[in-house]
């Protein structure tokens, strides 16, 4: 039987395909439930101005009850935005990614956040413990417990 | 012209009272599996009293499995999915519209 998650991915990937995705984002994978690449850029004035990124969401069979593994991916023709919340190692420090996670939330709702969290960064700068953390950080950011202070995004 | 009626067919369709105002509208889904109402949830096979649904002091409304699987893990803080407040289960509104 089709698990939570496959069911509930359908039905995302169904609307995807129908209605497209948030300005600015674009479904570049989804060939399985299990991972899906998106590209990433925000639109108008913004510090990252003709970036693109690109997105990794990771889903284990729980999900929506379980949240997705979400990161910036890192390689030849990707770079992690510069931002006081993304690590160099493309991993993400964003509340709903972790304890503010709500299984009503989605992949497009996930994306629009992450992309209004770059859109109203003011300084281009890494985390001040990015060292630090990027040689511990174990590979996949859901195992991080990260603390999360300002303001939840 | 006398017309003998020899055969009908009853026809019956139901829906779960949500108590919402937009009850005609055929897209209320249930938020965390995303599968309507008169359906069920993912971990069931057949619609109707056996998936019921629950209702939150808050007005939310869920399959009930599905409320329950999110309430029963650490991450949901028995919070409510759609609003964050404490979970607070409302005594089921049977009958409140006829």
């Amino acid at each position: 039987m089709a698990s939570i998650s496959s069911r509930r991915l359908r039905k995302e990937l169904n609307e995807i395909n129908a209605e497209g995705c948030p300005c600015g984002i674009k479904l570049l994978n989804a060939d399985n439930f299990e991972v899906w690449y998106f590209s990433i850029e925000v639109l108008g004035e913004s510090l990252y101005q003709g970036e693109v990124f690109k997105l990794m969401f990771r889903f284990d069979s729980n999900y929506p009850i379980s949240s997705p593994a979400v990161q910036f991916v890192i390689g030849p023709d990707a770079q992690a935005p510069i931002h006081p919340h993304v690590y160099s190692n493309g991993h993400i420090c964003a509340s709903i990614l972790g304890n503010e996670w709500s299984p009503v939330l989605s992949v497009s709702a996930v994306c629009v956040t992450l992309q209004s969290m770059l859109a109203s960064c003011k300084t281009k700068e890494r985390p001040v413990d990015n060292d630090r953390y990027v040689r511990h950080a174990p590979e996949n950011p859901k195992k991080t417990r990260f603390h999360y202070d300002g303001e939840s995004v | 012209m006398k017309v003998h009626v020899k055969h009908w067919n009853a026809v019956a369709q139901w829906r779960w009272n949500t108590g919402n105002a937009e009850e005609d509208d055929e897209g209320d889904v249930c938020g965390i599996c995303r599968v309507p109402f008169e359906g069920c949830c993912p971990a069931c096979k057949m619609p109707g009293d056996d998936c019921p649904l629950i209702w939150g002091e808050c007005s939310h409304v869920f399959h009930m499995h599905c409320l329950l699987k999110w309430i029963g893990t650490v991450a949901s803080k028995q919070q409510c999915p759609m609003d964050r407040r404490t979970w607070v289960t409302a005594e089921r509104k049977v009958n409140n519209r006829t």
